[in-house]
């Protein structure tokens, strides 16, 4: 049993063998997953007015053929008209714009053919049938046509990624930043760490393998050595903006607390445009954490109503106060409320000691949190505005009542979430997962033991580790690309 | 004695206790006298000695054919074994109880581990051999090996028939058939015809076939796998010219000396057969400019250097580094070929230029301005079959019961050679008891890295083991690989004697006895470093130490350990093998933590599906 499990990790350790096309001269033998062509509804489900199927792999041309009988294969990559009809009983089906992708210049790498069909159910399914009688042919399962484009390299694993971001992109930032990274705009850059990784390995495996009989140049070490410090800086630099794609992918959380009364629940509710939360004039309506997603100025966010904070109520009541602290910790953004009229009262004078200027100090275990603090029912104060006595920290005025400084307050959220999430159009790419931030972090830890490995063979399994966590985001990592640069770089050999 | 029609010239398998071939009759077509094998391996190189050896250990009525019986056990190329990584490959033949670690350790002149400063996962154990003594020693050995025939003869073509449905395969290999008419029945056959199959020796730009210098080669063997399906491909390498001892200039030459004590190759040798100062030592010189303008203005005479055949990027000729990498001096180890030998192997000299220009560029190196060259340097191109026509227990996919081992598997090297030959002996003998095969994965050795890598990715150079193709290094030690193989291959394959089991066993429990008296031992790290100055204990807070902890320090072994603390560790200190091994196993945690995290590492689902 653990033979045969370290037989199986051992597989999966020497890279992408399986899933890739063997590029060896000589050989032989197919791409392993290649051979079957796969077909699926690429468009949405339900009515729709236009619906995409796809076909991908090496009897798509077969496939267009048959549906478009007797016209011959449109030109490559042209939008042509055709009648598309049943191949086994020539039943016409639908008037459609066929597409014509001969590999490997196509989205998946092998030949792909495109049916853009009228998108009632009974032409789809009618299509999706008839392809499914065409020899070769069978339905794709999920994700089949990415996982393919991966495998024959037109996608790599963090792209891969981006891909699924962008089908699930649900904001205007959400969407800029999974197309940067379908680029590969981080996946550059981590093949970049990896190549520079490899690289230092390479050398460090070549003083171990041929360090002894073979003439290698001086120094060897020294550069393995001077290249995993660069590689510590920069890895150290990217993760300190880590959190930032995190936030950007999932959204932000934005927690809204005060005082009870002072309007948390009237402000969710215009900020995420529907009734989200009961409010009413009684203090202590909201007593549990009421989350909603919410397209704040174009990022996501996560928008948490909480209890009122205060002290003396019921086992309830206290049970919200209770969570709404804690969520206070975990916020990203805390939108302070308080009742712009009602400044001098205990609750709002506690909340602000508690609350608000702390979050102004920086927190006690080092995380900042931001804070905007929101005086609701600007529409009850005098012209003069608050009470000047109150030395407040700056604060936005609000009326969620009449909705003057929404404008306001939005200008504001945007400039604080584009702080948080990091503005997707400009600086470096981010890293919107946290596999990604996990395995960066287990590569700059791998680079710490490796200065102060014992031995050598530990110093470059130290390298070893390191370069598993970066191929785990770039796919990659076999052995032999590791001999390749030694064989450049060196004359080894007897 | 068995008597054939033709050439064929059997040698007894031993002179005291013969085994004869049983001489079933199988089939209406065969000759009353035709004999019958449990397993025929053809082929005495290194493959063929340890795949024959090996078939015999685990019980099975084998025959080796061989063009002649006075070249098993040749050295062909360098006289020496081992190394970084083949060292590795050497320790887990000898875990199998095969021959060649064996054999150097009766054999070798000049012994010394190297890399010894990098890690004991990485040790490589080497060894300049003494070709003359390594071919008698293989020779008895194979002639002495119970159930193990030896004859003369050359095959031509295989016997085939209809396969076995349980199996997969077209065919089904049920004998060979020689040069002479004659056949031999098998059950299992395995080829090691290392680089016979179409071989042609290249001197310049003259080109004869040969599988080696001297020798005919297998042109109708070839010629049928072929005309079974089996993909073939080319390779080349070299080997360099020999240099007469007395002709060398020594005195002005680097001198490498051997080890002091010499570490045996085999678990079940306690010393190697020579003493340290009886062996000799190896010289040093390097190439010059001047070596580079001989090779760069004498291109065009070398057919060898010019053709697209893949040669090794690791073994390369002289003129490939030339050509990659100018400008450069180049190292020239000069090796003894053996005691009595009078000739010097001038490795990192393999050379194919015409011979009277390979002497002219021998004298511009310092040391050798006077050297007279007594046989030149020549390329040998042979074909090889992709490997990924075999399976990991070294059986063609295409043909049943017939296995290959060795460079006609595209590799390179006396140890990648052993390596197979052990493991598709074993199988051969296997598949004859209707039994599993024995296969070794990656991750339990150096073999399995191997023949994974070979069955799976195939090579289009001659293949060489390294270290760094190991994912699992640190735990495919040279010093571990009884307690990866030895058990297994005495329960599974039974190619495992029974005093080398037993061995295995008192080693494994001495060293988990060891590791629990080195843990109960435990006194404040200040007394430690009273017992032990000089290790950099460090007594700031003085903890409980245990004596395991302590073996960790760098300068600390077992024996300085013994000196604090006589009892009860002293009985430790009287097997070098076990005080060393007790000293890795002492630091291994964080070769461990590391492991662990490579474990999970891949362990984590690496393909998220789009």
């Amino acid at each position: 049993m653990w033979r045969g499990l370290w037989t199986l990790v051992a597989r999966a350790a020497r890279g992408p063998r399986s899933p890739r096309p063997c590029t060896r001269q000589g050989s032989g033998a197919p791409a392993p997953g290649s051979g079957a062509t796969v077909f699926a509804l690429s468009s949405g489900q339900g009515r729709c007015g236009i619906a995409v199927i796809r076909t991908s792999g090496p009897a798509s041309g077969q496939a267009l053929r048959s549906l478009t009988a007797p016209r011959d294969l449109p030109p490559a990559r042209k939008a042509c008209l055709r009648l598309l009809s049943d191949p086994r009983s020539g039943e016409p089906l639908d008037r459609a714009l066929v597409l014509w992708f001969p590999g490997p210049q196509s989205f998946t790498g092998e030949d792909c053919a495109e049916f853009h069909v009228h998108g009632g159910p009974a032409v789809v399914s009618g299509v999706l049938q008839a392809l499914g009688s065409v020899p070769g042919l069978r339905p794709a399962e999920a994700g089949e046509f990415t996982r393919r484009a991966f495998a024959h390299g037109k996608l790599s694993l963090t792209e891969v990624e981006g891909l699924a971001d962008l089908i699930h992109a649900e904001t205007e930032a959400q969407r800029r930043q999974a197309l940067r990274q379908l680029d590969g705009e981080l996946s550059h850059l981590c093949r970049g760490w990896a190549e520079t990784l490899t690289k230092a390995l390479a050398h460090v495996e070549a003083y171990i393998d041929f360090g002894e009989d073979d003439n290698l140049e001086e120094g060897v070490l020294d550069r393995a050595d001077s290249e995993v410090r660069e590689l510590e800086v920069a890895l150290g630099a990217h993760l300190r903006d880590a959190r930032r794609g995190q936030r950007l992918r999932s959204g932000a959380h934005v927690v809204v607390a005060g005082p009870p009364n002072a309007g948390k629940s009237s402000l969710v509710n215009l900020l995420s445009r529907k009734p989200v939360s009961i409010v009413s004039p009684e203090p202590g309506t909201t007593r549990d954490v009421l989350e909603t997603p919410v397209d704040l100025a174009g990022f996501p966010a996560l928008l948490s109503d909480t209890a009122g904070l205060r002290e003396g109520v019921g086992p309830v009541e206290q049970e919200g106060v209770r969570r709404a602290q804690k969520r206070l910790e975990q916020a990203d953004l805390i939108l302070a409320v308080l009742d712009a009229s009602d400044l001098a009262s205990p609750s709002s004078c506690n909340f602000l000691d508690t609350v608000v200027i702390p979050a102004g100090a920086g927190s006690p275990n080092g995380r900042s949190q931001r804070l905007l603090l929101v005086l609701n029912k600007s529409d009850l104060l005098p012209a003069g505005g608050p009470d000047p006595s109150a030395d407040l920290p700056p604060y936005l005025l609000l009326s969620c009542l009449t909705g003057e400084g929404l404008d306001g307050l939005l200008e504001a959220l945007r400039k604080e979430l584009a702080a948080l999430c990091g503005d997707p159009s400009t600086g470096p790419p981010l890293l919107t997962r946290a596999r990604h931030q996990h395995h960066l972090q287990g590569c700059l830890d791998a680079l710490g033991h490796y200065k102060q490995a014992k031995d050598l063979a530990l110093a470059a399994e130290a390298l070893r580790v390191a370069r598993g966590h970066l191929t785990r985001i770039t796919g990659g990592g076999g052995t032999e690309e590791i001999l390749d640069i030694i064989f450049q770089d060196f004359c080894v050999g007897k | 004695m068995f008597s054939f029609r033709g050439c064929g010239r059997w040698v007894a398998a031993s002179l005291t206790k013969q085994h004869h071939p049983s001489s079933r009759f199988s089939g209406d077509s065969a000759a009353p006298w035709t004999p019958h094998f449990d397993v025929v391996v053809i082929g005495g190189g290194h493959a063929g000695t340890e795949a024959a050896a090996a078939a015999a250990r685990c019980g099975s009525r084998t025959l080796l054919l061989t063009h002649r019986v006075d070249t098993i056990g040749q050295m062909s190329c360098n006289p020496s074994f081992g190394g970084i990584g083949k060292g590795h490959l050497m320790r887990e033949v000898d875990a199998l109880d095969g021959l060649c670690s064996r054999i150097c350790d009766q054999s070798g002149v000049h012994y010394k581990v190297l890399n010894r400063r990098k890690g004991p996962a990485v040790w490589g154990l080497r060894a300049q051999i003494d070709r003359k003594l390594y071919k008698q020693n293989m020779q008895k050995e194979i002639l002495n090996t119970p159930l193990l025939t030896v004859q003369e003869g050359a095959v031509e073509d295989l016997i085939l028939t209809e396969p076995e449905p349980e199996h997969t395969g077209k065919y089904r290999v049920s004998g060979v058939v020689l040069v002479d008419g004659s056949t031999v029945y098998a059950e299992s056959v395995v080829l090691t015809t290392g680089t016979f199959l179409r071989g042609m020796i290249v001197i310049g730009l003259e080109m004869h076939p040969a599988g080696r210098l001297g020798d005919q080669p297998s042109i109708g063997l070839a010629q049928t796998l072929e005309k079974l399906g089996f993909v073939v491909g080319r390779l080349k390498t070299g080997t360099p010219p020999r240099i007469a001892k007395e002709s060398i200039n020594f005195s002005i030459l680097n001198k490498q000396t051997p080890d002091n004590p010499s570490i045996p190759f085999s678990f079940i040798n306690e010393t190697v057969w020579i003493k340290p100062e009886d062996q000799l030592p190896c010289y040093l010189t390097h190439t010059n400019p001047q070596v580079d303008e001989i090779v760069l203005e004498n291109l065009h005479l070398n057919c060898h250097v010019k053709e697209t055949t893949k040669g090794p990027r690791y073994c390369p000729s002289i003129e490939s580094k030339v050509l990659r990498f100018p400008n450069r001096l180049h190292q020239v180890w000069l090796e003894p070929e053996g005691l009595d030998s009078d000739l010097i192997y001038p490795q990192g000299l393999s050379v194919t230029l015409p011979a009277e220009l390979q002497e002219k560029m021998i004298t511009c190196i310092r040391g050798l301005e006077k050297a007279k060259m007594i046989q030149p340097g020549y390329g040998v191109q042979y074909d090889y079959l992709d490997p990924r026509q075999i399976t990991p227990s070294l059986e063609t996919h295409l043909v049943q019961r017939l296995f290959f081992a060795g460079q006609i598997n595209g590799t390179t090297g006396y140890e990648e050679a052993a390596a197979q030959g052990v493991i598709a002996g074993i199988n051969a003998s296997l598949r004859v008891r209707h039994k599993p095969p024995f296969v070794i994965s990656r991750t339990e050795g150096y073999i399995g890295v191997l023949i994974d890598d070979l069955t799976t990715l195939g090579t289009n150079e001659p293949y060489r083991m390294f270290t760094s193709r190991a994912e699992f290094r640190l735990s495919l030690r040279p010093d571990n690989a009884d307690s990866r193989l030895t058990f297994r291959g005495y329960k599974e394959a039974g190619c495992v004697s029974q005093q080398r089991y037993e061995r295995a066993i008192w080693m494994k429990s001495s060293l988990e006895e060891g590791i629990s008296v080195l843990k109960s031992i435990e006194f404040p790290s200040s007394k430690w470093k009273n017992l032990i100055p000089e290790a950099s204990i460090s007594i700031g807070k003085s903890l409980p130490l245990r004596a395991l902890d302590v073996l960790k320090y760098e300068e600390v072994d077992i024996e300085l350990l013994a000196k604090a603390v006589p009892e009860p560790l002293r009985k430790y200190t009287k097997c070098r093998e076990l005080a060393e091994r007790l000293k890795i196993e002492a630091s291994i945690g964080i070769a461990m933590a590391f492991l662990l995290q490579r474990f999970q590492l891949l362990g984590l689902t690496w393909w998220r599906s789009g």
